[in-house]
């Protein structure tokens, strides 16, 4: 038997060896300091800027009014009446809409999809799912302004009402609803799938139905779950812009809970009438910007306690 | 008594939830069938080729006409009307817009008209080519052709003439050729910005971090951060920093395309580092073993065996990526702007295909047809990604079960 | 004839956090030998073969005190190389773990780290190490090929290839036959035989039968303490430990 021998000298690996795991490992840290950075570049950059309208003497004399700002029922452009109430109120209106018509619709069908069909079935809507979650916000937009504003100017007619060709809050919160609903039943499943079968198998023994298995045990299981998705399709809602600017409409005060009239939610105001790029008019968007990043958070941290709480009897 | 009555409520449940269930699917359906009623007929490859903006030429004809007779050529139909004296055919054709309008549809390569001086620039000339718009003609005789005379009337009017004092032709335009390279513009630069960061800090996060380091701890929370943040929040960091980066660092002036790729960098970054992670997590720790018993060092187990299995993982993360640029559109408002460019040039404005539908859509007027044929282009790349994504994912777990 | 040790193993306790997993090791490993580790399951046998080469390192909570001497050198002194050290003693898994690259890539693998580039030179350490491994046969028409592609018996074997071509002084092998067949063992076992004309073996077997016709040395663990340890013939016939004798004859285990 043979044995090639080569190089494996020891002074020399060691230091070497040693040196290029230690040098690697501060080089990898370069990426991912940057990667993490981006969140900190958000937050300080963006209030930087958001924060500046509210300055004296930053664009001539027309600084505005930070209590008139958070207190304002009014979005007017030209005369610098910017007050954001009335915005969150109806933002947090139309996705509480949308989250009541898309929460219900994604159980069931995550239940469906979970328990309900044969796998080859089940596999076929999951999909249908997931393609329905890929579809970018901008063909929804597309589809909402074709489409949802028709149904809604049919629905308006029926009650012998008025609306701006469909563009409404009732088309925002339906476009909303659409966006949000695979979200909530992709997670939904997923829950679904890991409750303990045996919980349900006894439920059965003891006499139980299996509908009345799925909703008082299966799904009372998967609450936690469900919840989290729900977090995070309402997240979704809140952040959503494009599709929600093109059938929100451009309402310039309120707050209206009219569900035929125009609207106005955070995104669409930063997203509409967007010309110039500089001036007070562009900078205020930066803070609307602040405006939904604080409100995103505050909506998180809520509805995580309550998350908690009923995750607490269960 | 009470029995049947249960029976009839959880028949009656059972029905309500397989119906609810079938929303998504009809949504689907609903999506598609829209964007294709409205958007197909104008999905031609002149769409994905021609500019956005139409050129017009002003020209003239004042020599001496020769007496050559053309023939109209067998391959063209009924509807191409003739004109043998100049060797033109006019038809009527539907613009991207579904405006009808009259078109050249024929141009014998011997034709006077076929290069004529241009009227608007001394001494250049125009070239007249089929596929191009007949707007206005004025004759020596003073005859008028406007856009609104049928094809046939045309061709008699051109027989009857001998010189022209005025014509007036233009490119067909609302074509999205600008758009499609800005798309994949934006796609490379992303990736070439994206990948190396992502799958280097992903590579840092699962291989190389000291174990319960705060530190390492904050950081990796920082990144899952990224994934909740709205795309418009994106678009404002990219106009808020990376407009005036690109600004100091290149020629650009305002949005332009590198700062988009910057913002769509960062947006994807979540979704590499995840995908990545995910890969380097279901690698068999034998493979490390194996590598490090036979002195390798961290650092060559890491890039030539644990990189390599994850492979898959990284493709499915650049196929995600490329959906997620591709679909993006709020942040790119921001990041670049809404100026349709047929001209595309890295250090200024143009739009991707989707901003393409945002700036159609966004005027008094929105251009329903247009938008839903650029829909149905980037429906079909994303779901065919998608589907591609979940392919490889299947394999993957097959083979992890197997082996 | 006085044997040369090549691991020479004092007072070594190991803890995995708070568990002591090996108490007060005393042994020595001499070259040229096949030196067996048998116990019943859980009771460190692959603790200590990994402390031979440092593989316990990778395991986070893992703490070494005591003595292990490799050629004389203390192996877990802080300036000594690790990296180098497993250049020389290699290690065969208990599941056959190939990597995915071709069967040449595998076991030019570990030479290619260590900086050699020179295709003659890898062409030969490969076939050296397969016709070494009694696998060149088999395999000589399919180097480009996947190594997963290969049978099980196979793959352990291309897994020695790979540790043989780094020509180290020292194999471990951890229960290298627990996950394959009869025929694919007796292989394997053959080849141990030829390959300890030239290296030291130290390998652990669940296998009493596998220890005794292959070892020259045995060595008896019971919860993490060494009971006894001889010639493998003298441990066989003659255990001088009652736990020693219960063992090999069944009693437990
Ligand atoms: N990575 C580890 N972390 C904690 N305890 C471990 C680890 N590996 C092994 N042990 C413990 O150390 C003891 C010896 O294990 P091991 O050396 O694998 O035994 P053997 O190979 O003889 O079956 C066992 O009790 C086992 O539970
Ligand atoms: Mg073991």
């Amino acid at each position: 038997m043979t044995k090639i021998e080569f190089n494996k000298d020891t002074k020399f690996s060691m230091k070497h060896n040693k040196k290029t795991d230690r040098i690697m490992q501060n080089i990898l840290l370069i990426p991912t300091v940057l990667s993490a950075s981006f969140v900190l570049m958000i937050l300080i950059f963006i209030s930087q800027r958001g924060v500046a309208p509210f300055l004296p003497s930053e664009y001539g004399n027309e600084s505005v009014n930070f209590l008139r700002f958070i207190t304002g029922v009014t979005w007017y452009q030209p005369p610098n009446s910017y007050g954001i109430f009335f915005i969150v109120v109806n933002t947090v209106f139309v996705v509480a809409l949308s989250s009541l018509i898309a929460v219900p619709i994604s159980v069931f069908t995550a239940l469906y999809i979970a328990k309900m069909t044969p796998k080859p079935i089940s596999k076929f809507f999951q999909t249908i799912i997931e393609l329905l979650a890929s579809v970018p916000s901008i063909v929804f937009g597309v589809f909402g302004l074709g489409v949802i504003t028709k149904v809604v100017l049919w629905i308006a007619s029926i009650f012998g009402l008025q609306t701006a060709g469909g563009i409404s809050t009732l088309a925002t919160v339906f476009v909303l609803a659409m966006m949000i609903l695979p979200t909530i039943t992709l997670l939904s499943i997923t829950a679904i799938n890991s409750v303990n079968l045996d919980l349900e198998k006894n439920s059965l023994a003891l006499g139980a139905s299996k509908m009345q298995t799925y909703f008082k045990v299966t799904l009372v299981s998967a609450k936690s779950g469900i919840f989290a998705g729900i977090i995070l399709g309402i997240g979704r809602a809140l952040g959503e812009a494009t599709a929600v600017s093109m059938v929100a409409g451009n309402a310039g005060s309120g707050p209206s809970f009219d569900l035929f009239s125009t609207t106005r939610t955070l995104t669409s105001t930063m997203l509409l009438g967007l010309k110039e790029t500089t001036g007070l008019d562009y900078d205020i968007r930066f803070s609307v910007g602040m405006v939904l990043i604080l409100l995103i958070i505050l909506t998180n941290l809520g509805l995580n306690y309550l998350k908690k709480k009923v995750g607490r009897f269960s | 008594m009470k029995h049947s009555k249960r029976r009839r409520l959880d028949f009656l449940f059972q029905g309500v939830i397989t119906i609810t269930s079938m929303i998504g699917l009809f949504l689907l359906i609903a999506i598609f069938a829209y964007v294709f009623k409205q958007g197909s007929g104008l999905l031609s490859w002149d769409l994905l080729t021609s500019d956005y903006y139409a050129t017009t030429y002003d020209t003239y004809y004042s020599d001496q006409l020769g007496d050559e007779v053309f023939e109209k050529p067998s391959h063209l139909d009924e509807s191409v009307y003739f004109s043998s004296k100049w060797g033109i055919g006019f038809s009527t054709a539907l613009d991207n817009e579904g405006k009808s309008y009259m078109l050249i549809a024929y141009i014998d390569s011997n034709s006077p008209l076929r290069i004529l001086p241009d009227k608007n620039n001394e001494g250049e000339v125009v070239e007249i080519t089929e596929n191009q718009a007949l707007l206005k003609v004025i004759f020596t005789n003073y005859t008028i052709i406007m856009s609104s005379e049928g094809p046939e009337n045309a061709a008699n009017l051109f027989d009857a003439a001998d010189g022209i004092i005025d014509m007036i032709t233009t490119t067909s335009g609302k074509g999205i050729r600008g758009s499609i390279i800005t798309t994949l513009y934006l796609i490379i630069l992303t990736l070439i910005i994206a990948l190396p960061i992502g799958v280097l800090s992903a590579i840092y996060l699962r291989e190389f971090a000291p174990k319960k380091s705060k530190i390492v701890e904050i950081l990796r929370r920082l990144i899952e951060m990224l994934t909740g943040v709205p795309s418009i929040i994106f678009g404002l960091l990219g106009a808020a920093v990376f407009i005036p980066f690109t600004s100091t660092f290149t020629a650009a002036d305002g949005g332009n395309l590198i700062s988009g790729a910057l913002t769509l960098a960062v947006i994807v970054l979540p979704v590499i580092i995840t995908s990545t992670d995910e890969a380097l997590k279901v690698i068999p720790d034998d493979f490390r073993q194996a590598s490090l018993a036979l002195g390798a060092t961290k650092t060559q187990t890491t890039f030539k065996v644990v990189l390599k299995s994850a492979i898959p993982g990284i493709l499915s993360a650049v196929l995600l990526s490329v959906g997620r640029i591709i679909g993006e559109s709020a942040a790119l408002i921001y990041a670049i702007g809404t100026a349709i460019k047929d001209q595309i040039i890295l250090t200024e404005r143009s739009t991707s295909l989707a901003v393409h539908i945002w700036s159609i859509m966004a005027g008094e007027t929105p251009n329903f047809e247009l938008a839903s044929a650029i829909s149905i282009i980037i429906l079909a790349v994303v779901l065919v990604l998608n589907l591609i994504v979940k392919f490889i994912a299947n394999k993957l777990s097959y083979e992890s079960r197997t082996s | 004839m006085k044997t040369e040790n090549v691991f020479q193993i004092t007072n070594l306790n190991l803890h995995y956090g708070t568990k002591q997993a090996l108490f007060d090791i005393a042994m020595e490993i001499p070259k040229n030998q096949v030196t067996a580790l048998i116990g019943p399951s859980g009771c460190g046998k692959s603790t200590l073969l990994r402390s031979l080469n440092r593989m316990n390192d990778l395991i986070d909570n893992c703490h070494v005190d005591g003595l292990v001497q490799y050629e004389n050198d203390d192996i877990y002194d802080k300036n000594y190389d690790v990296i180098n050290l497993r250049t020389r003693v290699g290690m065969v898994f208990q599941k056959p773990n190939p990597f995915p690259m071709s069967i040449f890539d595998n076991i030019a693998y570990g030479p290619r780290c260590q900086g050699v580039k020179d295709k003659k030179t890898l062409n030969e350490i490969v076939k050296n190490a397969l016709v070494n491994s009694a696998l060149y046969d088999e395999v000589k028409d399919r180097l480009k090929e996947a190594a997963t592609s290969l049978s099980g018996g196979q793959q352990q074997r291309l897994c020695i290839a790979r540790a043989i071509a780094m020509s180290p002084e020292v194999i471990l092998m951890d229960e290298p036959t627990s996950a394959l067949d009869p025929i694919a063992t007796a292989k394997i076992e053959e080849l141990i035989q030829e390959l300890k004309k030239d290296y030291t073996i130290v390998i652990v077997t669940h296998n009493m039968q596998q220890a005794a016709r292959i070892s020259d040395n045995t060595a008896f663990f019971l919860m993490g303490e060494l009971i006894e340890y001889d010639k493998t013939d003298l441990i066989f016939s003659q255990p001088s430990k009652k736990q020693t004798e219960d063992y090999i004859t069944g009693r437990f285990g």
